[in-house]
């Protein structure tokens, strides 16, 4: 290994040192601040050290990494997505009362991992990333261990998680012990040599290799996790499983596929739009249903990757730039709708019901509009960066004559704007006239009644904490920026692409 | 020493091991891993299902030896020893969920873990 390889690894290098420093540092002295200043410096240092490994790519540094544009943007993606939520979970875990330090050591690791998973070229090094992201995640998930969601959460996830991994590993192991090979391009290069595509043990390994992918992206018909998931986990670890852990697996199934037309491998672009169209109906046909945020923004990310893999199955250049940008707008959006969550959220639960959202937009006009933001551009809303995000899927999608994909997209555009717009009316209808006494300032010597822990939650803390604040502004701002001015974005991307091609 | 193979009278078959053929080893593979997945599917208690789990993933560990094997490369050794450690880590994780989860729901039973629908 060169020492150009090393500099070509230096993210990585930087993101693996974090957490064991962030380790070392809190082992001597105990402190929340001292934890989240190292861990959010580590992220920044990480991603200051992104354009400067870019000089050096593309390169693939030993058989196991590929640092090239394409991997370097996504690990950028991944560190400013975890930069915020560990800048929202300060105010979060403040709040909680709970020893807090490890969390950050428990983030950084998992964004290792995210990163690791992006830049992965190996079987090895991709099972690696996967572990490393996951088993940090189970701890993430039952953060607060007073919690009995929080626990449950965990317990569904850690069970799931590793019958997946499982599933995964037999499906790798099976194409090793077809194709002799561990390394994605070795494998890409087999399959397309001898039409394997039509092997059934070859076929049968894919489909447990998809089994796997399809619940770490959760989309139908191994969904059934994500709610319970979101519902349960603390509101700023649900914005980190909805945006990192999916955004980095689905960065390398898309790296895996962008030089195969998909169309070639007959059943399972099949399998593919059957999974995108059950998607898309589960996700926004549940959401209808729900009274809980959280839960009806976890439906709401499964019908999103529904959408995705729409324009994953165009081919076409188009094809990958749709999927980045979307994935970059599904980030902010997904990111800007829990931290909403997160800073409205009191020390006896998250705010999740709907409920205790009646009457927000009297009390917290600004935090009303942010999260009005983020729902128009979950439901696609011009000037949001959701509505170009839809509209390059809808364009991919045109540009290889996937009729029924996209009338399908379009008719779930319409249903899913129904829930998003009933969380608006919620917001911007008239208070219930006991959420309007629990409004005013509550006395100090009255604890807020269990009985409307939302209301006076989310009434008491009327001060937003700073980081929280701060990441919602950011967020909304580059949401109305990329909706408006997509053009730089778009260039980036398909700068980062080209390695692809 | 191994007992004396009788002589195949079929030629040598091109998936053959050093004396067992790889689609053996591959069965006994695919046997432990539906045994694996009957037990996460029919057993009802966490710490029977985290042990089903294994069984997972040890059967897609014997997988990788046996693909390894076949191509004479010590890569697939190698990801079984990535496996155990992963295994080792979750299990570490798990099992202090699990002991969180007995005390908060009184139980090991899986299906008490409900407090929320879906």
């Amino acid at each position: 290994m060169s020492g150009a390889d090393l500099l070509a690894l230096l993210p990585l290098i930087l993101i693996s040192i974090s957490p064991v420093a962030v380790m070392l540092a809190i082992a001597f002295f105990r402190g929340r601040g001292l934890a989240a200043a190292l861990a959010l410096l580590g992220l920044f240092i990480s991603f200051v050290s992104l354009p400067f490994a870019a000089s050096y790519a593309p390169r693939s540094v030993t058989p196991l990494l590929v640092i090239d544009n394409y991997a370097l943007f996504y690990m950028g993606l991944v560190f400013a997505a975890t930069f915020a939520v560990a800048l929202l979970s300060d105010g979060y875990l403040r709040m909680l009362r709970v020893r807090s330090e490890e969390f950050y050591v428990l983030l950084l690791l998992a964004a290792a991992g995210s990163a690791v998973l992006v830049a992965s070229a190996h079987f090895a090094s991709f099972f690696l990333g996967l572990e490393t992201l996951s088993v940090s995640l189970y701890a993430l998930l039952s953060y607060p261990v007073t919690r009995e969601k929080a626990i449950e959460a965990g317990v569904k996830y850690l069970v799931l998680a590793a019958i997946s991994s499982a599933f995964l590993l037999f499906g790798m192991a099976l194409v090793y012990a077809l194709s002799g090979t561990m390394e994605f391009s070795g494998i890409a290069a087999w399959a397309a040599a001898g039409i394997k595509y039509s092997n059934p043990v070859f076929l049968g390994a894919l489909a447990l290799i998809a089994v796997g992918f399809g619940f770490k992206l959760a989309v139908a018909p191994f969904h059934m996790w994500t709610p319970d998931v979101y519902e349960g986990a603390p509101a700023p670890v649900s914005a980190f499983v909805a945006t990192v852990s999916k955004g980095a697996v689905f960065a390398l199934f898309l790296r895996y596929f962008a030089r195969v037309d998909i169309h070639t491998m007959g059943s399972l672009a099949l399998a593919l739009t059957v999974i995108s169209i059950a998607s898309m109906f589960a996700g926004n046909l549940l959401a209808l249903l729900q009274n809980n945020v959280k839960r009806i923004l976890a439906y709401s990310s499964i019908a999103h990757l529904g959408y995705l893999i729409v324009a994953f199955l165009a081919s076409g250049a188009l094809r990958v730039t749709a999927v980045s940008f979307y994935l970059v707008a599904y980030f902010i959006t997904m990111l800007g709708a829990f931290g909403v969550v997160t800073v409205l959220s009191g020390p006896d639960g998250d705010a999740e019901d709907i409920e205790g959202y009646r009457g927000l937009a009297a009390r917290r006009p600004v935090i009303a509009g942010v999260f009005s933001l983020m729902l128009f551009s979950l439901a696609g809303i011009p000037l949001t960066a959701g509505f170009v995000g839809k509209f390059y899927i809808i364009a991919a999608g045109a540009g290889s004559a996937l009729w029924l994909l996209i009338s399908i997209l379009v008719i779930n555009s319409a249903i899913g704007i129904y829930y998003y717009v009933r969380v608006i009316i919620t917001m911007y209808s008239p208070a219930p006239v006991e959420a309007e006494e629990a409004a005013l300032p509550p006395k100090s010597t009255e604890p807020a009644g269990p009985a409307a822990p939302e209301q006076a939650a989310s009434a008491a803390g009327a001060i937003i904490p700073i980081g929280g604040g701060l990441v919602l502004a950011v967020l909304a701002i580059g949401l109305i920026w990329l909706g408006v001015y997509p053009s730089p974005l778009l260039s980036l991307i398909r700068k980062t692409i080209q390695s692809l091609m | 020493m191994m007992p004396p193979i009788p002589a195949n009278p079929a030629p040598v078959n091109p998936l053959r091991m050093d004396m067992i053929p790889m689609n053996y080893a591959l069965i006994v593979a695919w046997v432990l891993f539906v045994i694996g997945v009957i037990g996460v599917l029919a057993r009802r208690n966490l710490l029977f299902i985290l042990m089903s789990v294994e069984i997972m993933l040890n059967a897609s560990g014997l997988a990788f030896v046996v693909a390894g094997s076949r191509w004479g490369q010590p890569d697939g050794q190698i990801m079984f020893i990535f496996i155990l450690a992963m295994a080792a880590a979750e299990v570490s994780v798990g099992l202090a969920l699990v002991l969180l989860a007995y005390h908060r729901f009184g139980g090991l039973d899986a299906d008490a873990a409900n407090r929320m629908k879906g």
